[in-house]
This record gives structure tokens, sequence and C-alpha cells, in this order.
């Protein structure tokens, strides 16, 4: 166990240079680093056996007009403590290069290609330097998130080619699929090299979409900005708003009454119940096991409408604001929902009962796309596909937000990494949101649901905030700008990490599970892509 | 020789039918097993007749095989359906070939459909055609080794003598064991060739997974619509084939009227029932790993194989 101040005095031991910041996010460390010293510190802080820092997010931030300088944030959480190592560093002037952290943090890689096509600031030394979110067909220099760049500058078109890492051999092809397929799936598209059936490769391209979503943000004030936060990912609506009214109200100095704490707990596992319940149809439904799909389909639609009588919404929007909750749910409503729980849970087991029980389906779904402990922690994963791979984080229970410092939560925690460990821990976080469900109807106080304040936020102040959404740690870091709007918002969703994890889980396997695996890992291409 | 023509446009309306019906059924038992209402019996009937009406759009790349594909697997397919018994067990068009004519009929319609897929050059469509290839070259001896033992237990290649002399229990051998190998072995032929789970799942929408879809994924409007009768009418013929090869009893022996419509309604309640059973098999399982086809259709070919020795060592 490494205790927040020892991890602070082992990293000024060793990098003498580094000063303390100042930062407000909760339990954290912050220091001022060097961008010379960036990979150095990076190495240590990730590969240190008594730290093992696992990367959380890298953002970057345009302070023009105040200065004229680019700020770079790398945030670490430690392994052991899950306490907070942020390191700033800034680029001054027209300083536009910065060394690259991805050759000793691999999960880096993504993280500086999206700064390389959004600030133009590059990375040097990265290994893979292709454009990410910038198709090819953007204009050169376009970097949307630059504070020149106006929101609705149209766009030009160029000529352009993404080149795919290639196999080359004897019977050896290439089977490209997306971005349009065949069902309804948002676009992404893969890119697999195979021999016959089995997958030698696989590269994804992803962004194919790209809505500004972070620039649109910049437009906003910090109070009104909630709805675009609940549609950056429609299936994540309240984890999403959540999260970003979190960081708002840390900024505003804002208490959250506690009654809206518990409700917001609960907004967020009836989010969790009903999307794991879809998830564990859908990927039954992919080995043709059409039965547990109509089951589970019907389950997911009686918690959607249970959220429709209780918020008005299937999709729980317009539930979070900032300050609490748009809406009390009465406590005889609380009973009533605990009552539905209570006949949805035994037809839920009966359910997983039978799904287990069915060898054909298990034949599916074990030893299949396989992501191993070791590369799920290179590749910084998290969320329900880290927990089937041994990684074991869970934002509600190792940094608690909402009301769940009052609800400890028993984390679902799988090693073998295949298909049916993440059926595993979505089935077994079903009991555990409908049992937290239960806890809180029988501690939630009574009183207000919501505060307001007048006071606003200097400019330049920023913050971050995490919530555990159903696919893992969902991250905002906000910073006000003049007037109560917001300098910059920089928005992760976990399917941003996870995404990367996916092609190392699939080759070995054959093309015809790559459709299950995907299933299972189910990622966002939305939040994905901004 | 009029009689024999009005039956064959009987045997002919009769397969053409029944045959959407037969998938209608499927998919309505397989919804109701899921507690769902499910589309109408007779949804796979409008669906032909929105087909039949909308444009067909073809790739450039395509040549003349993509477009006489489904003329050609329909044709032969329904051919196929004329050599197996129906309602009647002496079939008009028995001089015309026997079980093994049956056999290379449907894999003809299999090996366009094969050139058909690689030819409009999408990646699923090769897919699709490889997997098909394996599965084919996988049914193929174990449908002949099951066909062989039905056929030195009768006698006979001929399906109509088969089916009739088994009607009237003429000279059938007291001990069943070689139909039952031969019985077990077809059925699981049948699934394989006509894309049920757990080989191929006919209602994925997973380019990836896809085996038969794949192949016709390029088509669309009364291409479309001829692919899918064919396959429906494929499904038909092996229903009849299992049900009146083993279970022939209920078929008009005479060519009486009132025989055939007793053969007619007894054909009908025996195809629905090996429909529902098909439907139910489909709730049952999931689809079978791409590579554990082979594991399945090796153990139809042992079935068929022991069918034939059951037949040697009971003679003996």
């Amino acid at each position: 166990m490494t205790e927040p101040g020892s991890c602070d005095n082992l990293l000024k031991a060793a990098f003498p240079v580094i000063v303390q910041g100042d930062a407000i996010c909760g339990e954290s460390s912050h220091f001022l680093v060097p961008k010379n010293l960036l990979p150095a510190i990076t190495r240590y802080l990730h590969t240190q056996p008594s730290l093992r820092g696992r990367l959380t997010l890298i953002w970057t931030c345009d302070h023009r007009p105040v200065r004229d300088t680019y700020g770079l944030h790398y945030l670490f959480t430690l392994e052991t403590s899950h306490h907070w190592v942020l390191l700033s560093s800034e680029l001054a002037g027209n300083d536009r290069h910065f060394p690259s952290i991805t050759p000793h943090v691999h999960a880096a890689k993504w993280y500086e290609r999206e700064i390389r096509d959004m600030f133009g600031l590059i990375p040097e030394g990265h290994p893979d330097l292709r454009r990410l979110v910038r198709h090819e067909h953007w204009p050169k220099g376009t970097h949307p998130l630059r504070k020149d760049f106006p929101w609705n500058r149209v766009l030009g078109q160029q000529q352009g080619e993404y080149h795919f890492r290639r196999i080359e051999g004897e019977g050896v092809f290439e089977v490209p699929v997306g971005p349009i397929h065949a069902g309804i799936i948002e676009s992404g598209h893969f890119r697999f090299s195979v021999a016959g059936e089995p997958i030698m490769q696989l590269e994804l391209r992803h962004f194919w979409k790209h809505r500004g979503v972070e620039k649109l943000f910049e437009e906003q004030t910090l109070i009104g900005a909630v709805p675009l936060a609940e549609r950056v990912s429609g299936d994540t609506t309240v984890g999403h708003s959540l999260a970003y009214c979190q960081a708002v109200e840390t900024l505003l100095d804002l208490q959250v009454p506690r009654r809206a704490r518990y409700l917001r707990a609960l907004f967020l596992e009836l989010e969790r119940l009903y999307n794991h319940l879809g998830d564990i149809g859908a990927m039954c439904n992919d080995t043709a096991y059409a039965l547990a799909h109509a089951h589970c389909g019907r389950m997911k639609e009686r918690i959607m409408q249970l959220n429709d009588r209780l918020t008005g919404s299937r999709f729980l929007r317009n539930v979070i604001r900032v300050g609490g909750v748009t809406r009390n749910i009465e406590n005889r409503q609380l009973t009533a929902l605990v009552d539905e729980l209570n006949r949805i849970q035994p037809d839920f087991s009966e359910v997983g009962a039978i799904i287990f029980a069915n060898a054909s389906l298990t034949d599916r779904l074990e030893a299949t796309g396989v992501l191993d402990q070791q590369t799920a922690w290179d590749h910084a994963v998290m969320g329900v596909v880290g927990r089937a791979s041994g990684i074991d984080c869970d934002l509600r229970r190792d940094r608690p937000f909402a009301a769940y410092d009052e609800l400890p939560v028993n984390v679902a925690l799988y090693r073998y990494g295949d298909v049916r460990a993440r059926l595993r821990v979505r089935g077994d976080e079903i009991h555990e949101s409908i049992r937290l469900i239960r806890e809180i109807r029988a501690k939630i106080p009574d009183g207000p649901v919501a505060n307001e304040t007048s006071c606003s936020p200097k400019p330049g102040d920023w913050t971050l905030s995490a919530v555990e959404g159903w696919r893992g740690e969902i991250l905002y870091m906000v910073m006000a700008g003049e007037d109560g709007r917001i300098h910059r918002c920089k928005v992760r969703d976990p399917s941003f990490v996870n995404w990367p994890a996916i092609q190392w889980a699939v080759p070995g396997n054959i093309i015809p599970d790559f459709p299950l695996i995907n299933k299972s890992f189910n990622l966002s291409y939305a939040g994905n892509d901004l | 020789m009029l009689q024999a023509i009005i039956l064959v446009i009987a045997q002919v309306t009769v397969l053409l039918t029944v045959s959407p019906f037969l998938v209608g059924l499927i998919r309505k038992v397989k919804a109701r097993l899921q507690l769902r209402r499910g589309a109408s019996v007779f949804q796979p009937y409008a669906d032909l007749a929105k087909l039949f009406r909308k444009q067909p759009v073809l790739s450039t790349t395509t040549s003349w095989i993509f477009t006489v594909t489904p003329y050609i697997v329909f044709a032969s397919t329904l051919t196929a359906g004329l050599l197996v018994p129906t309602f009647i067990s002496q079939n008009p068009m028995n001089f015309a070939g026997n079980i093994i004519a049956l056999v290379y009929l449907l894999a003809l319609g299999t090996f366009f459909l094969i050139l058909a897929g690689l030819d409009a050059g999408s990646a699923f469509g090769g897919m699709g055609s490889s997997r098909e290839a394996i599965v084919a070259s996988l049914t193929e001896p174990a449908m002949i080794l099951s066909i062989f033992a039905i056929a030195l237990t009768n006698g006979s290649t001929n399906l109509s003598t088969i089916v009739h002399k088994t009607a009237l229990l003429d000279g059938v051998a007291t001990d069943p064991s070689p139909q039952l190998m031969a019985l077990a072995s077809l059925f699981l032929v049948a699934l394989a060739e006509t894309g049920r789970v757990p080989i191929d799942n006919p209602a994925t929408h997973l380019e990836l997974t896809m085996i038969h879809e794949a192949m016709i994924l390029e088509y669309s409007g009364r291409y479309l619509a001829l692919l899918e009768w064919a396959a429906s009418l494929k499904l038909a013929v092996f229903l009849s084939l299992i049900a009146n090869v083993f279970a022939p009893w209920g078929i008009a022996t005479t060519a009486a009227p009132a025989a055939m419509m007793i053969g007619v309604l007894v054909y009908l309640a025996k195809t629905a029932a090996l429909a529902t059973v098909i439907g139910m098999i489909e709730c049952m399982f999931a689809k079978l790993r791409l590579f554990r086809v082979t594991d399945l259709l090796g153990v139809a070919f042992i079935l068929g194989l022991l069918g034939l020795l059951f037949f040697y060592t009971l003679r003996s």
C-alpha cells in the first residue's frame, strides 16, 4: 500500500526539479514538470513497482487569450491506493513540440495522436503519427480545439490516403468491414488481415462522425451545458451528465443535498441495469441463441418503462442538473421501484441459469476473445472489460462520488478475460445494482433535491471529475472561462481507452467470432468520436 | 399421360405454395417460444411479392454468372423437388432421376451460388462462398451414405419405389436400425444444407458470421426473391424427403381423388411438424463455432456409415 504522502516523497526524491501544484480535484497530488522530463517521470510513475500508475487521462488546453501557452496534463491513478497523480507542463509561445511518452506508456498512443490532430502540437518520438480524428480529407492545418478556430467554420476538402498496417504473404488477404454495416450499428471501420478464417491482425479506423463536442462546450455556459453532456453518448446519459455536473459543482463550490446524491446513485444504477441487460441479450443473440435475447430484451424494456415512470424519460434524459437532480422521487415511488426490481431479479436469475447451463452457448463464449491481464494493464483498460481481465478498479469503491461513500459496492472481478468473463461481470453487476437500489431505498434521507448558487468561478479555474458509468470510468475536465462560460471541457468516455485494446483480443480468433467479441466489449462509437 | 401431366402440375403447385409457409412457420414457432407474437406465418409470401415488384440493383463488377444464378438455383431446386414424392407415392417424374440425381441437382444450385458469391467481388460474398464450399463438401458424403443405407434396405435407388414400398409395408426389414441411423444423419444434413441453426443463422444481420446469407448479400429485387424462394423450396424438399422416406404412411398410394386429398393433408401435417421441430431446435442451441461444423457433419457421416454397416450385419 502506497500512502499518498509517500508517493509524493518518492517522486520528489527521484525528480528534485518538480514543483508541487495547486489543482483542486479531490484526493490527488499535482506536480508542475518541465516538458523534457515528462518521458522519464511518466515512465517512473508507470513502472515503479510501489507506484504502478495507470494512465487515466491526457489533455491539453489552449490558454489563449489569457496567456500564450498550451497546457499539457497527464493524470495517473496509482494501482494500490487509487490516488491520483497529476503532472502538468506547458508549451510557451511558438513551441509546438513536446516529447511523446508513448514509447514508455503504451496507453498514451491515442491521446497523443488526438492532441496532435486537435491542437497541432507534435508528440516527438511517437511511433505512429498517422492522423486519428482528422481524417485525410480534412484540410492541412485544421486544428479545431485551438482558440483561433471558430466553431462554425466550414471545412474544405482535400485528397489523402490512410495507410493501414499490412501483412503480406501467401494466402493472406484483407477484409475491410464498415463503416457502413448490414445491421443498425454505428460507423466504424475494421480492417482484418486473415489467413483463411483465423485473424492475424485487426486494425480499427474510427472517428467517422466528428461532432465537435468539445468545441461546442466552449460555446456554452457552465450551467447550460448539461444537455450537451447528456448527448455525448446516448446510452450513458446519466454517467456523462453526472460527471459534468460534479465538475461544475466543484468549480462553483456548490454542495449537493444528501437526498440528491442518493437519487443520482439510483439513476446511475438504473442506467447500468438496462444497459447490462441489453448487452447480455445482445451477446447471446450474436451466437444465434435468440431465446436469451428475447428474455433479456423483455427485462430491459421493463427497466426502461420504470425509468419512464420515474423520470419521464426512458433514457433518463434531463434528470441530473447542476446542484442536484431535476425532480424528486417520492418514497412510495421508490418502494414501488424496489418491488418491481424484486420481481425482475428472480426472472433474471433464471435466464442467467439457462445461459450458463447451455453447453452450446458456453462453447461459443469460453476462450473467445481473450484479453489477458498484462495486455489490459498496458492499454490502461478499465470498466467492465477491465474487471473481466483482472483489473480491479471501480470508481464507486475507489473514489466514491454521489452517495457511494455511504453505499459500499462489491466489485465483480474475473481473470480470464474472455467473452464469458465479460458476460459474467455484467451478470454480477446486475445483481449488485439491484442490491444497491434496495440499499438506497433503505438509507435515503428526506430533504431538498437541489441547491442553488449565485457565485461564479474565477476564469481559468479548472477541476476534474470521475464517474463509474456502466461502461467504465467517465472523466471530465472543466475549465471556467469569462462570465460563467466554459473555457475548455475535456470529455473522456471509457470507450476511447478500451477501443484500441480490442485489437489485441482478436488475433488468433476466427472471423465469425469477431462480432461476438466486439459485442462483449460493447464500446460506444459516439462517446469515442466526440 | 394426361394424368401424369396433371400430377406434375399439382406437385409443382404444392411445393411452390407450401415452401414459404414452412419458413413462416419456423419463424412463428421461434417467436412464440421467445414469448413474442411474431409475424404471420404468411409473411414470407408478402416478402416474395414485395421483392418481385422491386427493381434489382446490379454491381458493375458482376458478370453473367451473377444474373443467371438465381434462375439456375431456382430451377434445379424445383426439379429436385419433382423427384421427391410429396402427397402421392408413385411420382409421375420418377423415370427422370433417382435419389442420386436429387443430391446432385441440389449440388448444382449450391455450386452456382458459390460462384455468384465470388462474382460480386465483395469481401463477404467470398467468405460466404468459401464457408459454403466447406459445408457442402462435408454434407455430400454424409448424405450419399445415408441414402445408400435406405436404398439398400429397400432394394432401389428410386425414391418413388422406396416410398411406395415402405408405405405399403412391402418387404420392409423388421429391424429399423439402418433407417434410424440414416434418419439422424439426413436430419443433420438437412439442417446444414438449408442453413439453419446450429450451422448457420438465417436471422442474422452480422455479415462476418453469415454463410448462405453472405453469398446472396449483393442480390436484390426479383433475383433475391428467386433465391429466397429457392431456399425455402430446398427446405421443403428436405422435409418432404425425411417425412416420406421414413414415415410415408398416409401418402396416396393410388391416384384416387379421395386418397390424394388425404395425402395432401397428411403431407402438410408432417412437414409442419418437422418445421416445428426445427423451430424448437433453433431456440435451444446457439450456433456452432464455424470450425465445429466439421465435427457435427463428421457425426452425420458416421451415422450414415453406421446405417450401411447395420444393413449388412442385419442381413447376414
